[in-house]
């Protein structure tokens, strides 16, 4: 397994904002936001050019921004190293989701992995302290939970499958739950959907085939650092590595907690695909649980292969 | 290096009837934008207007100073803006005929 141990050892990079990460031997892409947008655009579902035969749920999967990560008390935070990071929004709308892709195809069956430095935060609101002991943060409780996932298929036809991992902050009616956890379906196709499978109603997931086809990755409570006020940005480091050879989740890690994955079944379709040859797909993605906005934050991005 | 640009669709072919706001967008980086509305279908004698807004913070929002974009019925119109804070949005207001009109609304940002 690759280590992402650093050392005296460890070579060092021509780059030095590459120091804080730990690549695999060939960097497929270094996404530094402020440079850009760096191919992280909107997903959106599928249709043939009309709008109106998007399903509901992938129609509205807003475009990512540029963020400063101002805020009405302290202006300008600013990111990592830098002044801008990749920011979803969701609408202030229970349920809804906001997820940007990166899209490419791999030249090579392997290890791939993931890495960036995050944080997460639900917007300012001037509701009043809902209980604030002055220390812990009452907007906490309204950020719902963001989610990584690969979308991998294997030559012409598949097999096709999704690894996915998400933080869940709290659950629908607010509590924390602050935990990893995976999806035990896999994520819903338009193809799907039109044959009526995918189920949930108002908490359709865009990731499982029903919303409660989800459980907890084994070690993997987790609180992290949300730091007390809605406006104070912590980033995370995390790092997730995937087999496309075995079509496995290796090991992923946030900040000092690593969770082993090896022995997960990764939820794959039964059915062939075309069209997708070698696809090599990343998403990010953040919902929110309460009619407050969710916001997930990247500062960059290194997404690197042993090929 | 070549300046950047970005296109923001806000809105993809919804429908609306009655007023509303776009989704904060943060444009700090551009130094330029600009505003485009395609109408793609819209009740007869149904007057809609959008008013740009600029915020400091996102939450809250003064008109920016520029004149409103009017539209009655489909078609596409645009509108520029410089010199604006690190937030941008559309106001839209209906008016005229009770009806509903279905858009796109897109931002176009280079900085």
């Amino acid at each position: 397994m690759h280590s992402a141990a650093g050392g005296a050892g460890r070579t060092r990079p021509a780059d030095v904002r590459l120091s804080k990460f730990s690549p695999l031997p060939r960097v497929l892409y270094f996404d530094d936001f402020d440079e850009g947008m760096n191919g992280w655009c909107e997903l959106v579902g599928n249709h043939t050019g009309n709008l109106d035969e998007i399903r509901p749920i992938a129609k509205d999967f807003r475009p990512p921004q540029l963020s400063s990560c101002t805020f009405f008390d302290i202006g300008t935070h600013g990111s990592v190293d830098g002044t801008y990071a990749l920011k979803l929004a969701t609408r202030p709308r229970a349920n809804h989701s906001a997820v940007a892709i990166k899209r490419m195809t791999y030249a090579a069956r392997g290890l791939v992995q993931f890495e960036a430095y995050l944080t997460f935060k639900s917007e300012p609101v001037m509701a009043g302290d809902r209980g604030w002991d002055g220390n812990q943060a009452p907007s906490e409780r309204l950020f719902g939970e963001f989610t990584l996932s690969n979308d991998i298929c294997v030559g012409e036809t598949g097999p096709r499958c999704h690894g996915v991992i998400r933080y869940r902050n709290t659950d629908a009616d607010g509590s924390l739950v602050q935990r990893w956890i995976r999806p035990t379906s896999v994520e819903p196709t338009t193809k799907m959907d039109r044959l009526g499978l995918v189920k949930g109603g108002a908490r359709q997931d865009f990731f499982s085939l029903r919303p409660e086809d989800w459980v907890a990755v084994r070690g993997g409570r987790q609180p992290l650092c949300f730091n007390e006020t809605a406006s104070k940005v912590n980033w995370h480091y995390v790092r997730w590595l995937f087999d496309t050879s075995r079509l496995r989740s290796l090991e992923f890690q946030c900040n000092d907690m690593r969770l082993d994955l090896r022995d997960v079944i990764v939820p794959t379709y039964q059915e062939p695909y075309r069209g997708i040859s070698n696809l090599l797909n990343l998403y990010v993605a953040v919902r929110t649980h309460a009619n407050v906005r969710n916001f997930l934050y990247l500062d960059s991005v290194v997404v690197s292969v042993d090929w | 290096m070549l300046r950047r640009s970005f296109t923001a669709v806000l809105e993809k072919g919804s429908t609306f009837d009655g007023d509303f706001a776009t989704e904060p967008y943060e444009a700090g980086w551009a130094l330029e934008a600009r505003w485009f509305v395609n109408v793609l279908r819209a009740d007869d004698g149904l007057e809609l207007s959008f008013v740009p807004q600029v915020s400091p913070d996102g939450s809250r929002w003064c008109d920016a100073g520029e004149e409103a974009m009017r539209l009655c019925g489909a078609g596409l119109a645009s509108l520029p803006m410089r010199n604006f804070g690190s937030w941008l949005r559309l106001d839209a207001r209906l008016a005229g005929t009770p009806g509903s009109a279905t858009l796109i609304i897109y931002l176009a940002l280079k900085g």
